[in-house]
């Protein structure tokens, strides 16, 4: 297949515009028919691979190992709802705000930032990079935390759509609080009164539900998948089945920013239209995706990655080559955040916490780091295990606290055994077998 | 000026516990120059084991004992069955197979346990010291705590430097070839590394539980601050890893205390950042020349 495409690399460009024009389509007429779960479902899996596309870019062809993606997602997010809850027109252009100059925004933030620290990216190798992205997964969502006009901890709640596309601020609520006791008790000076041991009084002003929520492995609480809702920040889709259509007064407007014009439907559903926004960005990032990874961009990182010797004495600037990749990482998964942003209809720093950023590097590595079909199956793989764990649970009498982690369990011992065995991932592997298979027949 | 000698007096003993788990990451990184993120996985699994022990014979210190054999022996497994096959692969499949383990610990923690935070009480009076009509922001169990880090690093040191399985260690770690040659067991000494690594991490894990509540990723932040403190000390070096170990604790404490504890990710991140900026192989550690 690939040779196909390689033989006519001259017309690719025109190739994928089509194709993917013909997914979008595809993908957005199926949208219509399902029901709102599912286009729900469609929405986190489109969400998640638009990220994938960056960690598969980051990750596999320029060799990065980023735990930090999640923490770039959060910066996407913060600009999609910090804009579309602050500006009514367009600088400059004086045009009506709406949702998808918030997603410009949010991509341009993200290749702001995402040049700023793939330059320090750049210089660092192995466990000191790990390290590094690993404190911009705790570092950059503990900012949010921090600035009252960020949110703080409390995050801000997006209401349902405007009818030119934004959000507002539905008034900070206190839902979803992060929890900071665990740094406040350990960082205070030791003064507690002596008859009460510093733990119980820790303990005591936690509340559970409280605690549940700062889990920061909990996926269930990032795929959305409803079975925390308790904890769960977010609207889930189950709870919010289809908006009233007096919160949106006049559905119409929102053509713009949605494809297939459903909207004009005057049953409104809210999961819908945000599916149909994040298959757009989607299928945008992917065709962006594979024409860098497929043209010259691509082979100037896999030579970085291969042999950055070779590669400098070719005329290649490995560190160029690595803060482009990290740039471009970080505008995928700035584009993601945003579409998280109004998946949720929330940003906080619960949201995306470090288990985001693992779950992305989970995704990454089991779909197959070293080809972009990889990361979108690793998205699928995300964001469907929960439930299909959540199925063969049911009716089992699995204690929640069972059923609710052990997706993650999964995925960590699936993580290892992809490392010692199957480096390559599904997709790496699968590409092994058939050559495999090929060379036998031939 | 009190306040800020409070402070500064108050971060020692935290400062103490990220040391020991910078130790952790130190001792690791040395034995098989892999920097261990799970290290928090197992001394969160650890110091769970302890608290266990503790409940069930109402003894903390048969608690610790337990943690120590369970942190010595998690330290050998993960060593034995994950990280030797893929350290003859890629850097970056032992850094991903790391995270793996920390995942894996984690959910199996939160299921057998629970996800909510554990009361997991300090064995001694936690509370500030009161001498000259003054109460220090040191108490009896930060002495302990500080007590335990030295005598641990004085131990290491000896250990390391002045036993023939120390320097057998140190030769696995440094070459092992060469060590192999000369009649050194070198997995043995790979997996005593790890499971030394192990048993610092337990004692770390125990320690902090008191001031951080007990929960599956409770220690998570702790592990950005103990590799802050490692790269600073340039990984190689336990003394690098104690000083500024305890240094992270001094200035998490003054930025807790002059602001709020909310700031401290920010401010410890801002400090990795500049740090790497700076010298990308830590400010201790011996600048190695790279190829491009």
């Amino acid at each position: 297949m690939t040779g196909m495409w390689l033989r006519v690399r001259s017309s690719r460009l025109l190739l994928h515009v089509p194709a993917f024009f013909v997914l979008w389509l595809l993908l957005s007429r199926i949208n219509t028919v399902i029901d709102p779960y599912y286009s729900h479902v469609m929405a986190m899996v489109a969400m998640y691979a638009i990220a994938m596309l960056g960690m598969a870019i980051l990750v596999g062809l320029s060799g990065q190992v980023s735990l930090g993606n999640g923490a770039l997602m959060a910066v996407g997010g913060y600009t999609f709802a910090l804009t579309s809850m602050h500006w009514t027109t367009v600088p400059l252009l004086g045009l009506p705000w709406n949702a998808v100059w918030s997603v410009i925004c949010a991509g341009l933030c993200g290749v702001l930032v995402g040049f700023a620290i793939g330059l320090i990216a750049a210089r660092l190798r192995g466990p000191y990079l790990a390290g590094f992205t690993l404190g911009l997964a705790v570092g950059i969502p503990a900012i949010a935390n921090r600035f009252a006009f960020l949110g703080g901890s409390n995050g801000f709640m997006l209401t349902v759509p405007y009818p030119d596309g934004g959000y507002s601020d539905s008034a900070s609520s206190d839902i979803a609080t992060t929890d900071n006791s665990v740094l406040d008790q350990f960082l205070s000076p030791s003064v507690a009164p002596s008859d009460v041991p510093a733990s119980d009084a820790a303990a005591s002003d936690v509340p559970a539900s409280d605690a549940a929520s700062s889990d920061m492995l909990t996926m269930d609480d990032v795929t959305g998948s409803g079975s925390a809702s308790t904890t769960s920040p977010t609207p889930s889709a189950s709870d919010v089945p289809s908006a009233s259509p007096s919160n949106v007064p006049s559905a119409t407007d929102l053509i713009p920013t949605t494809p297939s014009g459903t909207v004009t439907d005057p049953g409104f559903i809210i999961e819908q239209w945000q599916a149909s926004m994040a298959i757009a960005i989607a299928c945008i990032a992917g065709f962006v995706a594979l024409n860098l990874v497929r043209g010259r961009q691509g082979r100037r990182w896999r030579a970085v990655r291969d042999d950055p010797i070779a590669a400098a004495l070719s005329g290649i600037s490995p560190a160029m080559s690595k803060v482009s990749a990290f740039t471009v990482s970080s505008l995928f998964a700035a584009l993601a955040g945003a579409v998280f942003a109004q998946l949720l209809t929330y940003v906080g720093p619960s949201a995306y916490g470090v288990g985001l950023s693992l779950a992305l590097l989970v995704g990454v590595i089991l779909g197959g780091r070293a080809s972009l079909l990889g990361g979108v199956i690793g998205a699928v793989i995300i964001v469907g295990l929960p439930s299909l764990v959540g199925n063969v649970a049911d009716g089992r009498g699995w204690p929640a606290q069972v059923t609710d982690n052990a997706p993650n369990l999964i995925y960590g011992l699936l993580l290892v055994l992809v490392v010692l065995v199957a480096p390559g991932g599904l997709v790496g592997t699968a590409r092994d077998l058939a050559v495999r298979v090929r060379r036998a027949v031939m | 000026m009190t306040a800020f000698f409070d402070y500064l007096l108050g971060g020692i003993g935290s400062g103490a516990v990220i040391a020991l788990l910078a130790i952790a990451l130190v001792l690791t990184w040395r034995s098989t120059r892999i920097v261990n993120f799970a290290q928090v996985g197992q001394a969160m699994a650890t110091t769970f084991v302890a608290l266990a022990v503790r409940d069930a014979s109402g003894s903390w210190v048969l608690g610790l004992a337990a943690a120590l054999v369970a942190g010595a022996i998690l330290g050998l497994i993960v060593q034995a069955l994950i990280l030797k096959p893929v350290r003859r692969m890629d850097t970056s499949g032992a850094i991903i197979a790391t995270f793996g383990v920390l995942i894996s610990l984690q959910a199996a923690a939160a299921m057998i346990w629970g996800g909510s935070p554990q009361p997991f009480g300090p064995p001694i009076a936690n509370a500030g010291l009161e001498v000259f009509g003054h109460v220090w922001p040191i108490s009896w169990y930060d002495i302990l705590i500080i007590a335990v880090t030295a005598l641990l690093v004085i131990g290491l040191g000896l250990l390391l430097t002045r036993t023939s399985v120390g320097l057998a260690m140190r030769a696995s770690a440094f070459n092992p070839e060469v060590a192999r040659l000369s009649g050194v067991r070198v997995g043995r000494m790979l997996g005593l590394g790890w499971a030394i690594a192990g048993v610092v991490g337990a004692v770390a894990g125990v320690l902090i539980a008191p001031s951080a509540t007990l929960a599956p990723n409770s220690f998570d932040i702790f592990l950005v601050f103990a590799f802050t403190a490692a790269v600073l000390g340039g990984l190689d070096s336990l003394v690098g890893a104690v000083f500024f170990g305890v240094g992270t604790g001094v200035v998490l404490s003054l930025v807790t205390g002059y602001s709020d504890s909310s700031s401290a990710p920010v401010v410890v991140l801002v400090l990795l950042a500049v740090s790497l900026i700076l010298k990308p192989e830590g400010l201790f550690g011996r600048g190695k020349a790279r190829a491009v």
